[in-house]
């Protein structure tokens, strides 16, 4: 009967994870780090050599050789932990969610073993318009451009106990139309450019998007595909990248508040 | 086929171009399941067909077809080929005479007719605005509706085109491959060992499913004993990923009657299972564990312990809570005579997995066409075919999961779980598995240590075409629950 499914659940434990354990939390995604003076010349080839996305690349950077690793593009696959001779870790830390194209990427000075820091970039203007239109409420329409569904269960899991977005007055809303936010997963795909675009075009004023997990990002393991466009920024305008294969609910709560700046710096 | 290749498969006949393949028999006469059809290219780039049925013996049989030109169809004695052979004249061009209908199937109106993507380079195909005719149904005070390929939920993109009178659904015509993505044509060449990363990424809710049984192909093609440890592991991985699956389906069924308590009640036990998971093996989803060989590293007997503590756990909550919502009275109303799927229609259609075990075809791979290590089996089976019957398969395949976990946890040999192998050349093999939605399959196909060919047969585009025969006459309020029922992958469909 109802209610004693409604009893058997209030009688279990609350499942909730404190804000501060999910923000920068990446556990589960695999998503590398470099320890900057343990890398050589040697570990950087060979990481870069079998990456199967090209998520690691060495390449001249203002004059300086250095391993450029591109988040967006990474799938978290773990060879370059493998095979990286202890110079590769699994990340315990990943904020490089929600951020400008640019912040998901990294790169190291591969002679003088330090990693080379970029300057930070302005808050945009959207972002801040809707924040200060908004504050704690954004309703979110998830959009799935050809995504494999990875992206979906994680996006699905935000809703669980243990997440649960809507602590944020963060909701999930069927149409484009309500929508502060498009959540867009996948590579996009020839037969859903149109929809996309559609979608995006039925959000009002003032709008965010945020292209999700390595596919949304870069196209990921499905780059070069014949039935497939590219990444979400190839079809609309994208104002966060969260990184992942998929992303954990973890990096998506960063990232999510990450683009609204919720936690806007004192 | 060359001389050096490897036959995965024993050989039921080989007809040499024209005429249609003789559709098997089982040994009770009656025509075999069709597993699946596709295409390849010879040696010398000749056209090929390869038909796989299922003849109610462990080994499947294959019949592999050579041609230039036209091929007759075979759907009017084996409904279950029409979308095979529709996929393959989009991919091969190959004309399938006198097939029903043979609009296209994976490409859209974008397409340019004539372009065949497993044959030509198609890089940057030009923008097209061919047209698609939907089925119509005619008469007094039938309307059409609409739905996706966006739809209200956080779910995958497809179209559903109804025609209704009044609530009453008179027909249902789907339009999918939305999320096409050319993963098949993806897979060609890259090397043997790396193609498991891409198979995971086919249906990322089994990714661990399609990453065995990518694995089990290679190894089937190349020959490799994969040692005891690395297979229970396997299992132990199969299993959770059932489990995972199954209770998810079972929250959204609730989901869909508006019955939220016990939804949310099942994301918790679901999410308590990947994050186990995630302490495990690291990743939430054991993906990029499972490669040709075996595994990629070995998983920690304590953490595979706590692991099994996890899921006994979770299990024993899930069962609670599933007995007492299929107690309510609501839940009886909305499920039971629900989206029937007759059997006759289950059984035209080859349909695969809890959907086919609900509606009275007992099958499951794992008993019938043994792989992995799978010893004797429970495979529950009922009759009635309706929401509420794949509903209880899943709440009983759940319980064989969960116990097959806590045996195989507990009796998990010792040992390396990896078998170095040097691939051939010019290898095929041929894998199935039961996934969780129903049984999986990839067909290889390498030369020089590079794949040539990969197909990949998902139980999601075996089972769409049976969900318009589950839909019809019921009212389309009550066709999300159905759909959520079948609980089909739209990207494993579409690939």
């Amino acid at each position: 009967m109802i209610f004693d499914v409604i009893e058997k659940s209030l009688g279990q434990p609350n499942r909730l994870i404190p804000v501060d354990g999910l923000l920068g939390d990446c556990d589960g995604s695999r998503m590398p780090d470099i320890l900057a003076d343990r890398l050589t010349a040697a570990i950087a080839q060979t990481v870069v050599d079998i990456c199967p996305t090209t998520a690691l690349r060495i390449e001249d950077y203002e004059g300086r050789r250095c391993v450029r690793l591109s988040y967006g593009q990474c799938i978290g696959c773990g060879k370059c932990i493998e095979f990286g001779g202890g110079a590769v870790v699994t990340a315990k830390q990943f904020t490089r969610c929600g951020v400008a194209k640019e912040r998901t990427v990294r790169r190291w000075d591969i002679d003088s073993r330090t990693e080379i820091t970029a300057s930070t970039l302005p808050p945009d203007a959207a972002r801040m318009q809707i924040h200060s239109l908004l504050q704690r409420a954004l309703n979110i329409r998830q959009v799935d451009a050809g995504s494999c569904n990875g992206c979906e269960a994680e996006i699905t899991a935000l809703t669980n106990p243990y997440y649960d977005l809507e602590r944020f007055g963060i909701h999930f809303v069927a149409s484009p139309k309500h929508a502060d936010m498009l959540l867009v997963t996948g590579p996009v795909t020839r037969n859903m450019a149109d929809a996309v675009k559609s979608a995006y075009e039925a959000v009002p004023g003032p709008k965010l998007v945020v292209a999700v997990g390595a596919c949304g990002c870069s196209a990921g393991i499905f780059a070069g595909g014949y039935a497939i466009i590219g990444a979400v920024d190839e079809v609309i305008p994208v104002d966060g990248y969260i990184p992942g294969c998929p992303p954990t609910p973890a990096m998506l709560v960063t990232g999510i508040l990450e683009v609204l700046r919720r936690r806007v710096a004192k | 086929m060359n001389e050096n290749t490897q036959a995965a498969l024993p050989h039921d006949g080989r007809n040499p171009s024209g005429a249609r393949p003789v559709v098997p028999r089982t040994n009770e006469g009656a025509p075999a399941r069709l597993v699946t059809i596709f295409g390849s290219l010879g040696p010398n780039r000749e056209k090929r067909v390869h038909y796989i049925f299922d003849r109610g013996v462990p080994e499947y049989g294959e019949i592999v077809h050579s041609t230039d030109g036209a091929l007759e169809s075979i759907t009017p004695e084996v409904p279950a080929a029409a979308w095979y052979e529709r996929e393959l004249h989009d991919q091969y061009g190959i004309e399938i005479v006198g097939h029903p209908d043979l609009r296209p199937l994976i490409f859209h109106d974008n397409w340019l007719d004539e372009v065949y993507p497993m044959i030509d380079p198609v890089d940057d195909v030009p923008w097209s605005n061919r047209e698609y005719r939907f089925l119509q149904v005619q008469g007094e005070g039938v309307a059409e509706v609409a739905v996706g390929p966006i739809h209200a939920g956080i779910i995958e993109p497809g179209h559903f085109r109804f025609s209704v009178v009044g609530d009453t659904i008179l027909h249902l015509e789907l339009r999918h491959f939305y999320t096409h993505k050319g993963t098949e044509k993806l897979f060609e060449g890259r090397a043997m060992e790396d193609g498991a990363m891409l198979a995971e990424s086919v249906s990322g809710d089994n990714c661990f499913a399609h990453a065995v049984c990518y694995s089990q192909a290679v190894e089937a093609a190349c020959a490799i004993d994969v040692p005891p440890r690395a297979l229970g592991v396997r299992r132990i991985g199969l299993e959770l990923e059932r489990l995972a699956c199954h209770i998810s389906d079972i929250g959204g069924l609730c989901t869909d009657v508006g019955f939220g308590v016990p939804a949310a009640y099942a994301a918790r036990l679901k999410e308590s299972l990947l994050r186990a998971a995630s302490q495990c093996c690291g990743t939430r989803y054991w993906r990029g564990i499972a490669i040709p060989g075996g595994l990629r590293f070995d998983l920690d007997s304590g953490k595979v312990a706590a692991l099994t503590q996890v899921v006994a756990r979770a299990h024993r909550d899930f069962s609670d809570i599933a007995r007492l919502i299929l107690q309510t009275p609501s839940i009886q109303d909305r499920f039971e005579t629900a989206g029937i799927l007759r059997q006759k229609a289950a059984r035209d259609l080859a349909i695969v997995g809890p959907v086919a075990r609900a509606s009275g075809i007992d099958l499951d791979v794992r008993r019938d066409h043994a792989y992995g290590g799978y010893g004797q089996l429970e495979i529950p089976v009922t009759h009635y075919g309706d929401v509420m019957a794949r509903a209880r398969i899943r709440i009983a395949e759940a319980k064989v999961s969960a116990q097959l976990i806590q045996e195989e946890g507990k009796s998990l040999s010792e040992g390396s779980v990896f078998t170095p192998f040097v691939s051939q050349d010019g290898v095929q093999g041929f894998s199935a598995i039961e996934s969780p939605r129903g049984e999986l399959c990839y067909w290889i196909e390498a030369r020089g240590g590079l794949l040539t060919r990969c197909h990949v047969k998902s139980p999601s585009f075996q089972n769409w075409p049976a969900m318009p025969f589950a839909a019809t006459g019921n009212i389309i309020a009550d066709f999300p629950m159905i759909n959520k029922s079948f609980s089909l992958s739209y990207s494993g469909c579409d690939r």
